[in-house]
């Protein structure tokens, strides 16, 4: 699930440098942290938030396969 | 993406633009390529079963050392029989070098599959537009088993998967390139479907004189109801509501 989250985040921002993604495990629920460059935020999330909704879909399916349920934020960069 | 290979294949609507294509990729003027046509391509019904053009272009070097072209394959002189039947799915013949966005398309998208953990096969390929307003696409087709977890409720996860990968090809590619993700052929069966339904609806609507709404439906679905009933005499039809339960309605068109 990191590694699908990692790898779209990587892809599409300017400054893949600054991609972090961090996973919170909480039983079967997994909490999918996503850090990008300030310059960066507007293209994981996109126009009303589609990329990042995109995103959370395909997550579903990675942590379907794996039989656990997972979750996506975008948080502010630190 | 290279071109240093002399010898490359182009893929493209027509023989005309496949050559425009290669030549504007190549950076060589097209008098000095040759060009051999593999295919001419052919309509098909509705889009489906159509067949692009494809050439294979040489760069003809200065000194005066032909390229072993088949004398028959010339471009001027190709008279291939259009007659034969149009296979769905045309595989083509990998022993050049393969486009680059092609390449690339798939290479996303087989990626995006493995980290989903998604064991699957993946095809790219150009397709032919529908009309004249419409654009050229590259269609990549997932193949595979039990992969209805792909398409999702209202095929959300398969539109996903095409936004991401649309996003992620034009950053690395560096250009807008309109791309069609497929799933063991569920959009063309979809789509087949969808014209039915529209057409269908159109006939109850002209028979009551009542509007009548359709499922909510993504943006590409509602699309070919559209354009399935765009030259329709006797109705008309609107998008209405908001994503993503925003769905087709079918009107009677005023008669003058």
């Amino acid at each position: 699930m990191k590694e699908l989250i990692e790898y779209i985040a990587r892809s599409l921002v300017d400054d893949p440098t600054q991609v972090e993604v961090n996973c919170d495990r909480g039983g079967n629920k997994t909490r999918v942290e996503l850090r990008v460059a300030k310059e960066d935020m507007g293209r994981v999330i996109g126009k009303g938030g589609r990329v990042a909704n995109s995103m959370r879909v395909l997550l579903r399916v990675a942590a379907a396969r794996e039989g656990k349920q997972a979750s996506l934020d975008v948080v502010e960069p630190r | 993406m290279e071109y240093k290979k002399i010898t490359q294949e182009f893929i493209a609507p027509t023989v005309e633009e496949a050559i425009e294509q290669g030549a504007k990729t190549l950076g060589i003027a097209q008098d000095k390529l040759d060009v051999e046509v593999l295919d001419q391509g052919s309509k098909g019904l509705f889009g489906l079963g159509s067949r692009q053009a494809r050439v294979r272009l040489s760069i003809r070097n200065g000194e005066e050392k032909k390229p072993e072209l088949n004398p028959k394959t010339e471009r001027a002189t190709v008279e291939k029989p259009i007659a034969e039947k149009p296979s769905p799915i045309v595989t083509d013949t990998v022993e050049i070098e393969k486009d680059p966005v092609l390449k690339l398309a798939e290479d996303v998208v087989w990626e995006l599959l493995q980290k989903m953990h998604i064991d699957a096969k993946v095809e790219a390929k150009y397709v032919a537009p529908i009309d004249e307003r419409d654009q050229r696409m590259v269609q990549v087709e997932i193949l595979g088993r039990d992969l209805s977890i792909l398409i999702g409720r209202r095929s959300e996860t398969l539109n996903s998967l095409q936004y991401i990968s649309s996003l992620i090809v034009a950053k690395e590619y560096g250009e807008w390139v309109p791309l069609m993700i497929d799933v063991q052929g569920y959009r063309e069966r979809r789509e087949r479907q969808l014209k039915v339904l529209a057409r269908r609806m159109a006939e109850q609507v002209v028979h009551t004189g009542r509007r009548q709404n359709l499922e909510p439906m993504p943006a590409n679905e509602r699309r070919v109801i559209h354009l399935e009933l765009r030259n329709h005499e006797y109705v008309m039809t609107e998008s209405v509501g908001e994503e993503p339960n925003r769905k087709v309605t079918i009107i009677l068109k005023k008669q003058k």
